[in-house]
C-alpha cells in the first residue's frame, strides 16, 4: 500500500508521527471520557493521569476505574485487566519478523496498542529496516501523548469540553474505524481471505452490539482464523497463509 | 489513592507490559534458532494469520458509532463507503480517512441541524 506521506529518510519519527494522526481522532476524545469518568469514581486527575501513563490499554482502564468504584476486590481487578489485555500477546510475534537488532524495541512494546499495531502491521514491512525503530517510535511516542495528555484534559475540564463539543466527541471517533477499513482493505486478496475477514468484522460488530466488547476481538478473530482454516475454494484456488501474508 | 490501589495498578500497568513484551522475545529467539533468512517462514502460520483476522476485529468493534441510533449508524455507512472509495481511486492512507470523517460528520451535522427522524 502507498501512503501519502513520503517517508524521510533523516527523520522516520516524523513521518510515524504524521501517520500515527488519524489515531488520535479515536485516542483523544476517548482519553477525555477516561479522565472525566476517573475523577467521577473518586481518582485525582494525576491518579488518573498516572494509570494513563503506566497500564496505557483503553478498555481495562475503563473496567479498572469501574470495579474499583464499584468496590470490587483488587486481584480480581487486576486479574479481569490482565484478562482484557490478554489479545495483545498477539501483535508483538506478527511485528518480530521485521524489527531490527535494537534494545530499544522491548521497551518500545508498552505502545503496541491495537491500533498501533494494526498501523505497524501495515507499514513496517514497507519501509526500509533502518527506519523502522523511528518511525515506530515516532508513532507510538504520538498515540501515548495524546492518551495521557487526553486524560488530562478529561480529568481537569471533561465535564465543560464534552458539554461544548458534544458533536466533535462523535465525529472524530470515526477516523479509527475509516483508518482501520483502510489498513484491512488491501488483505481481501483473494475469496478465502475476503470471506474469513467479512466474517471477523461481522462477528467483532455483532459482539460489540451485544455488549461484549472486550470478548469481541479475541472471538471475532478466532472465527475469522478457523474459517481461513476451514473453508477452501478448490485445489486450483487453494490459497495459504504462508504465501498470502507477503502482500 | 491507597497503597493497596497503588500496587494494583503497578501490577495491571506490568502485567499489560509483560503481554507486549515476553511474545516479541519469545518470537525473536525463535527467529534467531531457526536463522532469519526468511523470518516470515519462521513465524507460525496460526500466528502470521492471526495478524490481519485481529485488524479486522478491531475495525469491526470501531464500526460501533459513540452514540448508536439509526441515523448514527447511516452516518457510518455513508463514512465507511466514502473511505472505501477514495480509497479504491488514490490506495493511500489519508486521504480516505480524511473523506470517510468528513462524510460522517457531514451526516452528524446535517441531522443535528435538521432534527432527529420521527
Amino acid at each position: 500500500m502507498n501512503l501519502d506521506a513520503v517517508t524521510s529518510p533523516g527523520r522516520p519519527w516524523l513521518t510515524g508521527m504524521r501517520e500515527a494522526i488519524p489515531l488520535l481522532g479515536g485516542y483523544v476524545p476517548v482519553a477525555i471520557s477516561f479522565g472525566l469518568i476517573a475523577t467521577q469514581a473518586g481518582f485525582t486527575p494525576w491518579e488518573a493521569v498516572v494509570i494513563s501513563t503506566l497500564v496505557y490499554a483503553g478498555a481495562s482502564q475503563f473496567l479498572f476505574v469501574g470495579m474499583v468504584a464499584a468496590g470490587a476486590p483488587l486481584w480480581l481487578v487486576v486479574a479481569m485487566t490482565l484478562l482484557i489485555n490478554l489479545r495483545h500477546v498477539v501483535y508483538a510475534p506478527n511485528l518480530a519478523p521485521w524489527l531490527t537488532p535494537s534494545r530499544a524495541w522491548p521497551w518500545l512494546m508498552h505502545g503496541l496498542t491495537d491500533q498501533v499495531f494494526a498501523l505497524a502491521h501495515a507499514r513496517l514491512p514497507e519501509l526500509p529496516a533502518a527506519q523502522r525503530l523511528g518511525w515506530f517510535g515516532g508513532a507510538a511516542l504520538l498515540a501515548w501523548a495524546s492518551w495521557v495528555g487526553g486524560t488530562a484534559l478529561g480529568a481537569l475540564a471533561g465535564g465543560e469540553l464534552v458539554a461544548r463539543w458534544a458533536l466533535m466527541g462523535e465525529i472524530l471517533p470515526f477516523a479509527l474505524p475509516a483508518l482501520f477499513l483502510v489498513l484491512v482493505a488491501p488483505r481481501f486478496t483473494s475469496r478465502r481471505w475476503a470471506l474469513a475477514l467479512s466474517l471477523t468484522i461481522l462477528v467483532a460488530l455483532a459482539l460489540t452490539i451485544l455488549g461484549f466488547t472486550n470478548l469481541a476481538i479475541p472471538l471475532a478473530a478466532a472465527c475469522g482464523a478457523l474459517c481461513f482454516q476451514v473453508v477452501k475454494f478448490g485445489p486450483a484456488r487453494q490459497e495459504h497463509a504462508k504465501g498470502d501474508r507477503h502482500e | 489513592m491507597s497503597s493497596a490501589l497503588w500496587i494494583a495498578v503497578l501490577a495491571s500497568a506490568v502485567g499489560t507490559l509483560l503481554m507486549r513484551v515476553l511474545p516479541l522475545l519469545w518470537m525473536q529467539r525463535r527467529l534467531e534458532r531457526l536463522g532469519d533468512d526468511d523470518g516470515l517462514e519462521a513465524m507460525p502460520q496460526w500466528l502470521s494469520l492471526l495478524g490481519p483476522v485481529m485488524i479486522a476485529a478491531v475495525f469491526g468493534v470501531s464500526l460501533m458509532p459513540v452514540t448508536p441510533g439509526l441515523l448514527s449508524w447511516i452516518a457510518t455507512a455513508i463514512g465507511v463507503l466514502a473511505t472505501l472509495a477514495v480509497w479504491w481511486v488514490k490506495r493511500t492512507l489519508g486521504w480516505p480517512v480524511a473523506a470517510g470523517v468528513a462524510a460522517y460528520g457531514a451526516v452528524v451535522m446535517l441531522t443535528a441541524l435538521v432534527g432527529p427522524l420521527p
